[in-house]
């Protein structure tokens, strides 16, 4: 498939590591782990994709369709997200908990599109594993109706490769949708999101965490657009970066003309455990209305000496304090995943990963 | 209740701009358009020496192969270039050495510039009165420096940028286009290639300057794109303080301002640069006004160095600028202090980038965007630590004010950090004029302008605080001008 990729100078991909992307499209096929390996025992649908190719024989798709869906989107990598992909559609006051969804990909690129529609007063949470190699590249739409809440939970954990995702939502009156990342594999990401908040009082949140090391790079560039009264959105990145890697937080929150009573929040931080590592941030702000509550706070910088310092007295070692307070720091991000098993594994990939990187 | 204050808004937006004035005075144009002869006129007209004209040349020729750059937050409609001339010199007399010896006229226009009282004292002879001294650039041309004896007394050079060029070749030479390169950008391109003039100032090791320095530009000649290029080094253990003033004539035509401003200081020097920016900014459909494409940076080239930039911004129809410092020196320190007014259909995107090279550099930023009317006010701005640069330290606190539902606040800053031990730390707030903040103020007796007022220099305080006296006094006055009756 010939796809033309956007360019660093591009204002909205200065950060991006297109050359791991395009890398990524012509690795060469690598075996697979078992798809077992990345469920976690809750019982709700499960649905494997092997390269992009939806695998009954591993899937217990239940209300899950699997099904061909067009990429209505102008995003340049989203646009290519089409053809066979899953969906979701919930009616008023239906729920449908603990859909469980591994993309594992051999190398090689892949393309998958994904819809979820809820009713009125519908209920959905789902969690979605990347492992494997190779670039694989994906489109998910939502739609909430009035009062409809959505717990999304999404773990990039590939060895290689690039894993770009592309999020685009709309909620509708005091709906909810929240939609935690963690970025804890060896891959290159970009994590494209776009939050449009229309009902009043709608509640949009999209953060995470970001682990790099070696010379990966991985990103995120995600905005929340309020359109409509009273609504409330949050965004808690954290980066930690190690070795020459480089970690980037963009986020920004629109208001529109007439989205009175918005509260919007930000908070992104970076943490650097080595000199040759790269944190950037980019909290932006982007007002029409004038009683609006916007804050953003972003910081960068080492672990708090006053904090070693505390830790270290109480006789705890330099390396075991560092690691207590690094893991606090990307606790943070992932305490928002209000699923138990969830968060709990998702912060034990966590501490994977900062075991080796402290190491 | 809001009807009445949006129509008292929608009257004061339409109030004509008060210090839209012209005066005719002969000028002498070069041909209009732009083109390499254009360049060698402006060059031959300033008595240029050789290897300035080859400068301009080369830039002219970069120009024509570059692009104007879009990633800014604004609305600019396409300009024409050839559509302007690009060099206009007033008939002066010949040989000034002061401004008694100013035409009348341009005296008079200076009057309408609220020269500051000081000069004025001095200019009539009251002495023991703190001294300023002002290089008036009226439409391209320094025509009168004053204080030059005392300057140069002090070992000071202040001279218009074509002087300078023929009396101090070597000292021009040696840093003209070293903080801001010749293809930096697009309209940095282009005053290089046709800088009409400007300031150039050096204070020698070791000097304190004996007064502030100030420089009041002016656009005046119908369809003039005016660009300045200005030059300050500061040498080993200097200081001064630079002020910029501006405010120019009503005129239809958009016209394009495009300035260089250059910024060197060296171990231990110090310099602050102080603007207050008033120019057209278009009637109340937002035709005309001056296009403001201003770049600004300076070089903290050695060690404890020390630049501070204040801006107060409340004109122009549209503000293209970003005051930076380059802090290669250990231990130097960049600020950057502003206020950005928008009212009507202004549209500024301005901020700064703190570039840390030098260990232990340390920059803040204080930025306070009011945004009235149908206006868009964008802060964007970079801080950047390079690897090598250890114990770096940067505060950036962006404050945005709305007054009105339809005028935008937004904010873009850019934080790329690739050492550890850095701390930075980057806070927003956006917020409106309470209507318990409007109550308490009326009920004291305050009408609601001066209400207006009050709240609005307390939000930008910050900033004030940092301007020399007779600029901080001009800058409130200017905030409660360009904001008179636009909060409901």
């Amino acid at each position: 498939m010939s796809i033309t990729l956007p360019t660093r100078r591009d204002e909205a991909w200065r950060w991006a590591d297109l050359d791991t992307l395009s890398a990524a499209r012509t690795t060469p096929r690598a075996e697979i782990g078992d798809a077992a390996d990345h469920f976690l025992d809750l019982d709700g649908p499960r649905l494997v994709f092997v390269d992009g190719a939806f695998d009954a024989a591993r899937s217990d798709p239940r209300r899950v369709r699997v099904q061909a869906i067009a990429a209505e989107t102008a995003h340049p990598l989203g646009m290519h997200a089409a053809g066979t992909g899953w969906s979701l559609d919930l009616d008023a006051s239906e729920a449908e908990t603990c859909i469980q969804i591994a993309h594992l990909g051999s190398g090689g690129e892949s393309h998958v599109p994904a819809t979820l529609t809820l009713g009125r007063d519908a209920v959905a949470s789902v969690v979605e594993s990347y492992a494997g190699s190779g670039w694989a590249n994906r489109l998910t739409r939502i739609r909430l109706a009035e009062g409809a809440r959505l717990m999304r939970s999404v773990r990039l954990v590939q060895s290689a490769g690039f894993v770009s995702l592309r999020e685009e939502a709309e909620i509708g009156q005091a709906a909810s949708l929240v939609s935690i990342f963690l970025g804890a594999g060896g891959m290159g990401s970009r994590i494209d999101g776009e939050l449009v908040v229309t009902g009043d009082g709608g509640f949009a949140e999209m953060g995470g965490a970001l682990l790099t090391r070696g010379e990966q790079r991985q990103e995120c560039a995600v905005a929340v657009r309020h359109a409509a009264l009273d609504g409330s959105s949050m965004q808690l990145w954290r980066a930690v970066a190690a070795d020459r890697s480089a970690a980037s937080l963009a986020a920004r929150v629109e208001v529109a003309r007439g989205a009175q009573k918005t509260d919007g929040e930000q908070s992104l931080r970076g943490l650097l455990l080595d000199r040759t590592a790269t944190v950037n941030l980019k909290p932006e702000l982007e007002i029409f209305a004038d009683d609006v509550k916007c804050a953003h706070g972003a910081t960068v910088g080492e672990l708090d000496r006053a904090a070693m310092f505390y830790l270290q007295s109480r006789g705890l070692p330099e390396g075991v304090a560092k690691a207590l307070l690094t893991r606090a720091f990307v606790a943070d991000a992932i305490d928002r995943i209000g699923e138990e098993p969830v968060r709990a594994a998702f912060l034990a990939d966590a501490e994977a990963w900062l075991a080796e990187a402290l190491a | 209740m809001m009807a009445t204050r949006n129509a008292e808004a929608l009257a004061a937006a339409n109030k004509k701009y008060e210090w839209g004035f012209s005066s005719d005075i002969e000028q002498d144009f070069a041909p209009k358009g732009l083109s390499e002869e254009t360049v060698r006129f402006i060059s031959a007209k300033k008595n240029e020496p050789e290897w300035m004209l080859d400068w301009r040349l080369k830039a002219f020729r970069l120009w024509q192969t570059m692009e104007a750059p879009d990633w800014a937050k604004l609305n600019v409609p396409p300009i024409d270039y050839q559509d302007a001339y690009y060099y206009a010199e007033p008939k002066a007399k010949p040989k000034l050495g002061s401004l008694d010896e100013v035409d009348p006229e341009i005296l008079r226009v200076y009057e309408k510039l609220g020269i500051p009282i000081e000069e004025q004292k001095v200019l009539a002879g009251v002495e023991g009165e703190r001294k300023v001294a002002v290089d008036a650039v009226f439409d391209s041309v320094s025509v009168a420096t004053t204080f030059r004896k005392e300057l140069e007394a002090a070992g000071v050079i202040f001279r218009s940028i074509s002087e300078a060029i023929r009396e101090y070749p070597d000292l021009v030479r040696q840093w003209l286009g070293k903080v801001v390169p010749m293809r930096d950008n697009y309209f940095a391109t282009l005053n290089c290639a046709v800088f009409s003039d400007g300031t150039f100032v050096y204070i020698p090791e070791g000097v304190r300057c004996p007064m502030e320095l100030s420089t009041y530009f002016r656009i005046n000649a119908e369809n003039t794109g005016q660009f300045e290029r200005t030059l300050i080094v500061a040498d080993k253990g200097a200081y001064v303080s630079y002020l910029e003033g501006c405010t120019a004539p009503m005129r239809d035509e958009n016209q394009l301002h495009a300035a260089v401003v250059e910024l060197v200081a060296l171990d231990d020097a110090e310099i602050k640069y102080s603007t207050v920016q008033n120019w057209y900014p278009g009637d109340e459909n937002g035709k005309g006004g001056i296009y403001n494409f201003v770049t600004k940076r300076a070089l903290c080239q050695g060690r404890n160095s020390k630049v501070s930039w204040t801006q107060v911004e409340t004109g122009s129809a549209i503000t293209w600028k970003y005051p930076s410092c380059v802090l290669n020196g250990e231990n130097s320190v960049g600020e950057f202090y502003s206020v950005a007014v928008t009212n009507g259909r202004q549209q500024a995107d301005t901020g700064t980038k703190m570039i840390h090279n030098g260990k232990g550099s340390r920059s803040t930023i204080v930025s306070k965007g009011i945004s009235a009317g149908r206006s868009d006010n964008t802060y964007r701005g970079l801080v950047r630590v390079a690897p090598g640069a250890e114990g770096v330290r940067n505060f950036t606190q962006c404050d945005s004010l709305l007054l009105g539902e339809q005028c935008g606040a937004h904010t873009v800053p850019y934080i790329e950090v690739r050492n550890p031990s850095a701390q930075i730390e980057h806070e927003a707030t956006t917020s409106k004029i309470s209507d318990d903040q409007m109550f308490y103020a009326m009920q004291r007796g305050l009408d609601a302008e001066s209400a207006v007022a009050l709240i609005v220099n307390g939000f930008a305080k910050e900033v004030l605080q940092q301007l020399p006296m007779e600029f901080a006094v001009e800058a409130q006055k200017l905030l409660g001008i360009s904001l008179e009756g636009s909060v409901g």
